[in-house]
């Protein structure tokens, strides 16, 4: 009987038996369990923020991660001081009404030691650029958890024009932490 | 001929050179923080607000240094004529200006932790944070370098009246005490 079957292997999946490889489970990203934290140099000491908005989704098979499609809003910055958060949505640096998202993409996803390497596109403003993304993805109690660090150039995207560019009182590097559970379905 | 430590007259060279640059870099942070806090979010307010923070600390280690180059080596008596009256009024009027010049530079110090813009002195080297980051404390913080440096200016004012005062009025040596010529 088909509905004796599907019960067998809605069975197998709550056990968690491993599916053959063509089971990619797409999982929403959970931002109510997750941050997408930054830390930039002004004036030679560490700044940090985060951005409240964002989601996306990864597949998942075999306790991999196959795809990565996630966006954020960079109109959610909040860097606890809102002078400064307004400056960060304004045309020098995010220009938040023209481009309300920043986007990521992977088109390949491989493993790299423990972890695995999102290799895709990142979109901020109008610049689109190629960008590996080491990350991981583990099991913490019930839920899978994507995290990573990587390093960014604002500059190369455009972030902080004008005389935003001057990188002695305001520098490229720019480090963003992610961590996020992908929520259950 | 001036001595490096106070004379039964005059205070020495130290005491001078510490009090007249901490005076000097009173004046010149009161200008640069009301500056940089009438610029909207800019690299000049960058720049500025880097150098007020810098100099804050700067003020504040030398105001420390004269406290405890006062302990060491004690001011140059009053002159006896003085009325008990005014001998407490000039004491309890010094003793509010150290605690301001301590404080409004801490509060300032406490205000750029808390808001998660901590100091790295003239490029040198990273101060450490003397408050958990949190809005309302740098908020709180801010209220008070405000209200310390409102009353700093006020009480210097008042020094500065009294200053005056004995050498124009009273011509008691009082003000020439604190002269290098």
């Amino acid at each position: 009987m088909v509905s004796a079957r599907a019960a067998t292997i809605a069975g197998a999946l709550a056990a968690g038996v491993a599916l053959p490889a063509a089971a990619e489970d797409c999982l929403p990203v959970d931002a109510a369990r997750g941050s997408v934290a930054f830390e930039v140099k002004q004036a030679g000491a560490p700044f940090r923020g985060r951005f409240r908005a964002f989601g996306g989704t990864v597949c998942v098979a075999e306790g991999r991660a196959t795809r990565v499609e996630v966006w954020l809003d960079p109109a959610s910055v909040d860097s606890g001081l809102p002078e400064i958060d307004a400056a960060l949505r304004d045309k020098d640096f995010f220009d938040t009404a023209r481009h309300p998202r920043v986007t990521f993409a992977s088109r390949s996803v491989e493993t790299r030691g423990n972890g695995q390497v999102a290799n895709g596109v990142l979109q901020v403003k109008a610049t689109r650029r190629d960008l590996a993304v080491p990350f991981t993805l583990q099991r913490e109690g019930a839920a899978s958890v994507v995290a990573g660090t990587l390093a960014l150039n604002r500059l190369d995207y455009g972030v902080g024009t004008g005389e935003w560019a001057d990188t002695k009182w305001l520098a490229a590097e720019v480090k963003v932490d992610f961590r996020a559970a992908l929520a259950r379905r | 001929m001036a001595q490096w430590r106070n004379g039964g007259s005059a205070y020495g060279i130290i005491a001078q050179a510490l009090h007249w640059l901490v005076a000097a870099l009173v004046l010149a942070q009161t200008g640069i923080g009301l500056y940089a806090a009438s610029l909207p979010v800019s690299i000049a307010r960058l720049q500025w607000l880097s150098r007020h923070k810098s100099l804050g600390l700067a003020v504040l280690v030398l105001v420390l240094a004269r406290l405890a180059w006062r302990w060491l080596d004690p001011p140059p008596a009053l002159p006896e004529a003085m009325p008990r009256r005014e001998r407490r009024a000039a004491l309890a009027a010094h003793r509010l200006l150290y605690a301001l010049l301590v404080a409004a530079p801490l509060a300032g110090w406490a205000h750029a932790s808390a808001a998660g813009l901590s100091v790295n002195w003239f490029g040198l080297f990273l101060v450490p944070d003397i408050a958990p980051r949190s809005e309302a404390l740098a908020q709180a913080f801010k209220a008070a370098h405000g209200i310390c440096v409102a009353a700093l200016a006020l009480l210097v004012a008042v020094h500065v009246a009294a200053a005056l005062r004995h050498a124009l009025v009273l011509r008691d040596g009082v003000m020439r005490r604190m002269l290098p010529w």
